[in-house]
């Protein structure tokens, strides 16, 4: 929602710092990234900027044959989508328990947050004795069950943010006309939190992506991604992995640009048809 | 547990088929390997799960020469060259059950011997090892308990980079705590070569009580470190560096212009443009080497007969003209020449003769040897504590 | 309205089992080994009880290690959470759908490439021949590189803030859907000016969104290691690092103590701001 246009007079000097500081959030997040897709494009060795003049796509041509990094992104994405596709589900029904329960609410919410105070090499070190102990053969699926029990608490405080936005009134009324629990559950409550859900997807699947410490001792023969640039770093690094970020940062952009301009159309075409029709 | 096949049955089969060849081929077998190499239709796809230090990585088409002359597929997997998180996935975690030969820096295989985590080397199944350079095979750690659990892949003696334009004639550790070059200086932020250096330097140069740089007593560590810890203080080290590309950028950028470090960043660093030499310290090298292991999980999985041939084929030249050409650092042996020779479109026989003569000098003058658990090991570590906090 | 308790049961038995069943045993097996000996034969454990390890905690500076590491986290947290609010107000009250949604998204891709490569890409920037330098030297400002700029604990934290705002920005943002267009809209007609809805309205109401930030950005600086190995001074450290010094010297019963030092004071740190700021009312729906 957005503040009504009509009064925006009285808000200009805080919409101008505001959004002077959002832009600053923007600049410092996006100061290194925009340094790596620069420097990626210089064809020399060593990271560093160039003259535009020589500029090349060497690095990114380069990474199009680079099979290891290609495997340890799908080892990376693999293990993201499954501990997202776990977390999310599972996160949220903590949070409903959190919000059922009266008086073992702050025991209950810090075996939850439990799993996120713990320092990542001893988490990754500690589950791979236990599931060497059952048998497991390490894999992503090792790393999965390290990413998931990481990935938990935050998916199950995004869920009670996103469950504090339902108001008590909408489910009392849907209540009163006779749905049970389960069917205002399905019907009310999800639907009104489902971009709350994407986002929590979304952000068990980002923090699984960049996670390395528990990684390192739950991984099988195949590194994940960060696994390979931490490798990489302390090894000699082509400057593909420069390249990467770079291809990655690009790919994003494209992506939302289009979805944008797609969104962008439709709401216009929808404007015309409702200004005829009105 | 013992007949589950832990990776896949395919791989099962075939190590059941090695067995068995081994069994019946036995001495015949053992003959053709020292030969070099058996007819190509005896050879089984071995397979062997190589868990070592980064740098000692020639890439897959490397790889798969290697496989071609040996018959063994080597999959190569980055284990971080830390010997702490090393150690500990394969003392704690699961490392056994993924990787058949390890490669890391000496010091740390009497602890996985004792642990029953490594096997030891059947040297008649490596018959290359006879070639390794003399004092290589000597290395004290290598040995424990009268076998061999350690053989030297690569060794290597480090000292001081140095930037030609700001730095032009060091000879000596003295310059990385020289107040002239205040905050232009760096060290690895490893104790395991950092005090060595400031131990050799001090009892070189600055005549202190210190019997072997390499293994220092309780006292002898306080004096080394309070040397260090003062100078830290002072604002002597711009930074401490981690990892290959950490060094090379700190040298590149000449965000400093002298420190520890080790010798492939130079060749790296040229190439990239940088002009920056390898200091030959009057107060000696510090000497190192990477060594590589045989893991109890691999006898399990019946691969030990693989990796005893991925050793051997380390040694047999190909790999070691390789590495040298790729980042400058030697397989101890004369096979390497011998290869070179051979084979002088793949690998340039000057070049890699040089390469060799050059380690082979460093090691006729003082050199220091590196050792991950020195006797007061736990201590070092207290101390680098202590330094990180000054 | 609450639910019977066989019902809050189920709904808890999902997390229960993979936090408590997966994740309390490898911490029990953590914290038991934490109170055993060091055993210099085997360079493993042995079941001889002991206080040593704990002891060491207060030895050698390992506490200024633990109070410096919380001390750069809290800094980088409480600068992460000054620019989230104004930022994700920006997102969730000062934008139409479509331009939250595109802001939104800026704020996230950064965070799909490497953290290492952006930590290591600040070196660049910051550097002694880096941009920020060469802009301050051509433009005159001064006359030499700044040398503060890297491996300080400066760098540290602007490369933590960089790499963590995310963290701080989403869960505010995800915290906006709790207030109505409607609400705004009437203190708007009442003629309250911005800052008076914004300090009246929108704050507390997206409080949980900014105590979650707080949270996540704590956790994660606290545990981090990258940033502050990369863009700190000489040998610069924090507990993750500590701990991998220690497992470097396989001294197990001392890195499981530092672990359970964390995890402990962790816990009586948000149980005393649960009980001080009455957290479990902060998620409760609000309205009737």
């Amino acid at each position: 929602m957005s503040v009504d246009p009509t009064v925006t007079r009285h808000t200009s000097g805080g919409r101008l710092l505001f959004g002077t500081i959002a832009a600053l959030c923007l600049a410092i997040m996006y100061a290194p990234v925009l340094y790596l897709l620069l420097a990626s494009l210089n064809p020399d060795a060593q990271l560093g900027l160039a003259p535009p003049s020589r500029y090349s796509l060497k690095w990114y041509l380069a990474l199009l044959t680079d099979r290891r990094l290609a495997d340890a992104l799908a080892e990376s994405t693999l293990v993201g989508l499954a501990t997202a596709a776990v977390a999310t589900p599972i996160g949220l029904s903590a949070a409903l328990a959190y919000r059922a329960m009266t008086r073992l609410r702050g025991l209950f919410l810090l075996v939850v947050l439990s799993a996120m105070l713990v320092p990542g090499a001893i988490a990754g070190l500690g589950l791979s004795a236990v599931l060497r102990v059952l048998g497991l053969t390490p894999s992503w699926f090792t790393v999965t069950i390290g990413h998931l029990l990481w990935t938990l608490p935050f998916a199950a405080i995004v869920s009670l943010i996103g469950l504090s936005a339902v108001k008590p009134s909408t489910i009392a009324a849907a209540r009163d006309l006779g749905a049970g629990p389960v069917r205002a559950f399905l019907d009310i409550t999800l639907p009104l939190i489902g971009a709350n859900l994407v986002s929590s997807f979304i952000f068990a699947f980002l923090l699984s992506l960049s996670e390395h410490a528990r990684a390192y001792y739950l991984v099988g023969r195949q590194n994940t991604l960060p696994l390979y640039m931490f490798g990489a770093m302390n090894s000699g690094a082509s400057p593909t992995i420069y390249a990467f970020s770079g291809a990655v940062i690009v790919v994003s952009v494209v992506v939302v640009a289009v979805l944008f301009a797609g969104l962008a159309r439709q709401r216009s075409e929808g404007r015309g048809v409702s200004s005829k029709a009105g | 547990m013992a007949r589950r096949r832990r990776n896949g049955a395919a791989l099962g089969a075939c190590s059941q088929l090695t067995r068995r060849r081994f069994v019946r081929n036995g001495v015949l077998g053992a003959a053709a390997l020292a030969v070099g190499g058996m007819p190509r239709a005896a050879r089984a796809a071995d397979e062997v799960n190589f868990w070592a230090t980064g740098t000692l990585d020639i890439g897959d088409d490397g790889w798969k020469t290697v496989a071609d002359e040996s018959g063994v597929k080597v999959n190569f997997t980055d284990n971080g060259n830390d010997p702490g998180p090393v150690v500990a996935k394969l003392v704690v975690g699961n490392a056994n059950d993924i990787y058949d030969t390890g490669g890391l820096q000496g010091g740390s295989e009497k602890e996985l011997a004792r642990r029953g985590l490594i096997v030891p080397w059947d040297l008649s199944q490596i018959p290359n090892y006879a070639t390794l350079w003399p004092w290589a095979k000597d290395i004290p750690y290598l040995t424990y308990d009268g076998k061999i659990y350690g053989i030297p892949t690569v060794i290597n003696a480090d000292s001081i980079i140095a930037l030609r334009d700001k730095a032009p004639s060091v000879d000596s550790y003295g310059v990385i705590f020289d107040p002239k070059l205040k905050g232009k200086t760096a060290m690895e932020d490893a104790w395991i070569n950092s005090v060595i250096f400031a131990a050799i330097y001090l009892k070189n140069s600055e005549n202190a009580k210190i019997a072997e740089p390499g293994n220092l007593t309780a006292d002898e560590l306080g004096l080394v470190m309070e040397f260090l810890i003062r100078h830290k203080r002072n604002g002597q080290f711009r930074t401490f560096w981690n990892g290959w590309e950490q060094g090379l950028q700190l040298v590149a950028n000449q965000e400093v212009w002298v420190m520890t470090g080790w010798e492939p960043i130079v060749y790296a660093a040229r190439k990239r443009g940088v002009d920056c030499y390898y200091a030959v310290p009057k107060e000696g090298y510090e000497a190192w080497g990477n060594n590589t292991v045989l893991l109890k999980g691999a006898v399990n999985r019946g691969r030990a007969q693989a990796a005893h041939r991925l050793v051997n084929a380390l040694l047999s030249g190909f790999y070691g003209c390789k590495l040298g050409m790729m980042r400058g650092y030697v397989v101890p042996t004369d096979n390497n020449m011998a290869y070179a020779a051979a084979h002088a479109n793949a690998c340039d026989p000057t070049q890699v003769r040089e390469l060799a003569e050059h380690v082979k000098k460093k090691f006729t003058g003082k050199v220091y040897w590196q050792n991950t658990r020195p006797d007061n090991f736990q201590l070092y570590e207290t101390w680098w504590q202590r330094l990180r906090n000054a | 309205m609450h639910a019977r308790w066989p019902t809050t049961f189920l709904l808890a038995v999902p997390s229960l089992a993979v936090l408590v069943g997966l994740g309390f045993v490898p911490l029990a097996l953590m914290a038991t080994w934490s109170f055993w000996s060091f055993d210099p034969d085997t360079y493993w454990i042995k079941p001889v009880w002991s206080l040593a390890s704990y002891a060491a905690l207060l030895e050698d500076g390992r506490a200024t290690v633990f109070l410096r590491t919380a001390g750069l986290a809290a800094l980088t947290t409480a600068v992460s959470t000054l620019l989230a609010v104004p930022a994700a107000t920006v997102v969730g009250l000062l934008s139409g759908p479509r331009r939250a949604a595109l802001l939104l998204a800026l704020f996230t891709i950064p965070f799909f490439t490497s953290g290492l490569v952006r930590a290591f890409a600040w070196r660049l920037v910051l550097g002694r021949q880096g941009v920020v330098n060469d802009a301050l030297i051509s433009l005159g400002i001064v006359q030499a590189p700044v040398e503060w700029l890297l491996f300080s604990d400066f760098a540290v934290v602007l490369g933590m803030v960089a790499a963590y705002l995310p963290f701080a920005i989403i869960p505010i943002v995800l915290a906006f859907a709790r207030i109505e267009q409607s609400v705004i809209r009437a203190s708007q007609d009442l003629g309250a000016g911005f800052w008076t809805m914004f300090s009246t309205i929108v704050l507390p109401l997206v409080m949980p969104g900014i105590v979650a930030g707080f949270l996540f950005v704590f956790v994660v600086a606290l545990g981090t290691s990258m940033e502050t190995q990369l863009l700190g001074g000489a040998g610069a450290s924090s507990i993750s690092i500590m701990i991998n010094d220690v497992l470097r010297v396989v001294n197990f019963p001392l890195a499981f103590a530092i672990a359970t030092a964390v995890v402990a004071l962790l816990i009586v740190l948000i149980t005393i701001a649960n009980r001080a700021f009455r957290l479990s009312r902060l998620f409760e729906s609000i309205g009737i």
